[in-house]
């Protein structure tokens, strides 16, 4: 195993890690609700809809 | 379809003003009993997807969206719904400090227009916050079809406001209601209503002291409101202004009052709020002198029958597992087809080309896709399990469930509204633990929290189906529904336990509002099924591709190892499979498998995967690009045609016990058949039980952390659940085996 195997081996595992507490810890698991991006979403309104 | 009322906004010049105004920004509430549609509005209007539902409680904490409307900003918070803005449940808190603290621009009060007497109490209280208030007399479509004749323009002259009749889930009335609310802001707060002489003189009385000796709180509170929470001695409000003994001057100026009526102000109150709102509900409604049955009161007739609730209930839940497996085992097949062959076989070509080193390669076809594609297979799954419960709860069936479960629920200590977030935790237990806040007091919270990890989520799915498409074809949507059914009747267990230890007491009164049946439309049927299942795909995408990854490096480090049993996840997983062999799998792949579905229960089947499946075929001969996208192609078309017979035929799941395609399938599938090697059918019903009571997932702690501001409830779920899964487990399989199922 080369060096270069060893370096790209602890920045995908550095990756994976980070991936793993954001989504995790910060996004809360991505469950329904706010958290999700299910609201606060900015559009025009289009009376053509109503 | 609704018919329109001709109401048009009067003030021209008004919307012409607003059209010219820059980018005004204005701060919309949308208040109202609870479901009364103020989510479907919002959705309605801003285009959003808010999460909503057919049952009283669905928001329970604020959310916004924002969208523009002729020049103007408009940002709609919609609250919890509330039945009034005293301060009993945490939503109605969450309600009335937004209201009263924020001061938003106007307030969109959404009236159910079938019931309207017991709205306009709110709308009596929303009145006193001096905040200009627009009505949405929404659900006026039913009104209109039962008959009821809402005089609209004597209801606006009595509250002093706009009364907008609209159609939330047939977009009708939006354009007028926004109109009115754009001008509203630019124009006259709501008019007072009269309380009667004698609250009145005492209002008054109270009002001049305020004014006097503590004119700092006017800038802080709506007069007239702050006037009737301290003459009723609101205690929140007493609390927070912190004016300790200087209230005897409250005490002076109600005393007359308590005296003339015998009662206290708050009961005062709220007789007189009731006498208005019954009042003008008298003044403005006209019902049909003959009313017949409608088709609510003869369906709840049958499924709210003390006898058979609970039955229906137990069926309903049979008949939602097994559409749920018939329409979407094909395309899990299909999936899963895909997944181990062409998109493998293309990421081991690419990664070729390319000359990755050849670790690479493993990681990606044995770590990622054996991984996040043994999730992605049970997608179908998952999205047809969301479909129905969106179908029932959209219907009005999931309120009847938690009314029928509330005679079970008294037995531990809770009442039906618990059975609520419990049902929700079908889904997700994630929301569902936020959903408690439903509930009155800490300790139905913290109880009802506990027994919601019992409820089977959505993500233990992918392992049933694994397990039982391996051993249960014949009986699958029985076998899943019994998983179902164990964890409502081991949380009404588990409850009189915690009943009798940490929560003794009494269980609270249950009052439930019965929305009446509706059909949802589709639209909102595929719109809120993907809200709820896109999660599962965000998932995959994440913190399962992490785990993912990390369990390859865990199953091939030390650098160079022979056997994955000598791995660092093979080594853990041996530390822990002696505990787990009484229970039927104490070998150290189901072992390590468990281990990692601590992060989310998918992991497990993801694990399993990355554990089982080895490289076979090496020197088969790869068929061209497009032979493989022809065969995607056919394949799919296969799929659609079995899951629509399958949905239609009333026996078995052909497409799982399919005689004619077994071999097929069984090259398809070789996790399944690597598990049939692995277990044996008592085993593999042990080891899904075991999946399905074992600690809830990280993310459920959070959850729980945050909502009760510590980890001693986590601490006890994992515990308790630990235990529990140990016990029924090794229950079943020690059991079977003395009955000779082994």
């Amino acid at each position: 195993m080369s060096f270069v195997d060893i370096v790209l081996m602890v920045a995908i595992i550095t990756g994976a890690v980070y991936l793993l507490y954001r989504s995790v810890w910060k996004k809360k698991g991505h469950c329904p609700g706010c958290d999700s991006g299910t609201c606060d979403t900015k559009k025009k309104y289009n009376p053509k809809d109503c | 379809m609704m018919q329109d009322t001709g109401y048009k906004i009067q003030d021209k010049d008004m919307h012409h003003a607003s059209g010219i105004m820059h980018q005004r920004t204005i701060t919309v509430a949308v208040a109202g009993n609870p479901n009364s549609g103020k989510s479907t509005l919002i959705n309605a209007i801003a285009g959003t997807r808010l999460y909503v539902g057919n049952w009283p409680g669905v928001t329970v904490e604020k959310k916004s969206a924002s969208f523009e409307y002729e020049g103007t900003n408009i940002k709609l918070v919609d609250l919890p719904g509330t039945y009034s803005l005293s301060p009993y449940t945490q939503e109605e808190i969450i309600a009335r400090n937004y209201l009263v603290h924020e001061k938003p621009d106007a307030i969109i009060n959404v009236v159910d227009a079938t019931n309207l007497e017991r709205n306009l109490y709110l709308t009596v209280q929303l009145l006193e916050l001096g905040i200009p208030v627009v009505m949405a007399l929404n659900i006026h479509d039913e009104a209109l079809s039962k008959g009821y004749k809402i005089d609209i323009k004597t209801m606006e002259d009595i509250l002093g406001i706009k009364v907008i009749p609209t159609v939330a889930t047939k977009k009708t009335g939006l354009s007028d209601l926004l109109m009115a609310v754009t001008a509203s802001t630019s124009g006259h707060n709501p008019k007072k209503l009269n309380y009667g002489s004698d609250i009145e003189v005492a209002a008054s009385a109270v009002e001049k002291q305020i004014k006097n000796n503590y004119p700092q709180l006017l800038e802080k509170y709506p007069l007239r409101w702050l006037v009737f929470k301290l003459m009723e001695e609101d205690s929140h409000v007493m609390e927070e202004l912190n004016i300790g003994d200087s209230v005897s001057f409250i005490e002076e100026t109600t005393k007359h009052l308590k005296k003339a009526h015998g009662d206290d102000v708050e009961s005062i109150m709220a007789d007189e709020r009731y006498a208005l709102a019954s009042g003008l509900t008298h003044e403005v409604l006209k019902k049909p002198e003959f009313r017949k049955m409608e088709l609510t009161e003869k369906i709840d007739k049958i499924v709210l029958n003390r006898f058979l609730g609970i039955p229906i209930f137990l069926a309903a839940m049979w008949v939602v597992f097994k559409l749920t497996f018939d329409f979407s085992a094909p395309f899990a097949d299909w999936i899963d087809a895909m997944t181990t062959g062409p998109f493998k076989r293309w990421a081991e070509a690419i990664l070729g080309f390319i000359h990755a080193p050849a670790w690479t390669a493993s990681l990606a076809t044995d770590g990622i896709i054996a991984g996040v594609g043994f999730v992605l297979v049970f997608v179908p799954v998952i999205f047809a399990m969301m479909f129905f419960i969106t179908f029932l709860e959209g219907s009005g069936y999931m309120a009847r469930a938690a009314f029928v479960m509330d005679r079970a629920m008294h037995a531990i200590g809770l009442h039906g509204k618990s059975f609520i977030p419990m049902l929700l935790g079908f889904g997700c237990n994630v929301p569902a633990v936020y959903a408690t806040r439903v509930l009155e007091n800490p300790r139905d919270k913290a109880l009802t929290s506990l027994l919601i990890p019992l409820m089977s989520c959505g993500a233990r799915l992918p392992v049933y189906v694994v397990f039982i498409g391996a051993f249960f074809t014949a009986y699958a949507g029985t076998v899943l529904w019994s998983l179902y059914v164990m964890g409502i009747a081991l949380a009404v267990l588990m409850g009189i336990i915690f009943k009798r230890t940490l929560f003794k007491g009494e269980s609270p009164m249950f009052i439930m509002e019965l929305p009446p049946y509706r059909m949802p439309s589709f639209r909102s049927l595929m719109i809120h099924t993907w809200e709820k299942g896109k999660h599962f795909l965000i998932k995959a995408g994440t913190y399962i591709l992490a785990v993912s990854i990390l369990v390859w490096f865990l199953l091939n480090l030390p650098w160079g190892i022979e056997n994955k049993k000598d791995s660092y996840l093979g080594k853990m997983g041996q530390v822990i499979a002696p505990v787990l062999a009484p229970v039927g799998f104490g070998n150290w792949e189901a072992a390590s498998s468990l281990v990692s579905g601590l992060i989310a229960k998918e992991i497990v089947v993801s694990t399993m995967g990355e554990i089982y499946v080895q490289k076979k075929d090496e020197k088969k001969e790869q068929p061209a690009l497009t032979d493989d996208l022809k065969e995607m192609g056919t394949s799919f078309a296969n799929a659609v045609k079995d899951s629509a017979s399958n949905v239609i035929s009333t026996f078995g799941i052909a497409s799982l016990s399919s005689e004619e395609s077994k071999e097929e399938k069984e090259e398809r599938s070789p996790l399944r058949d690597v598990i049939k090697s692995k277990f044996t059918p008592l085993s593999a019903y042990a080891f899904i039980t075991f999946v399905l009571l074992y600690m809830p997932c990280v993310v459920v702690a959070i959850a729980m952390r945050q909502e009760f501001g510590t980890w001693k409830w986590f601490g006890i779920a994992f515990a308790y659940q630990m235990a529990l899964a140990w016990i029924v487990a090794f229950a079943i399989y020690q059991g079977g085996k003395l009955l000779g199922l082994g």
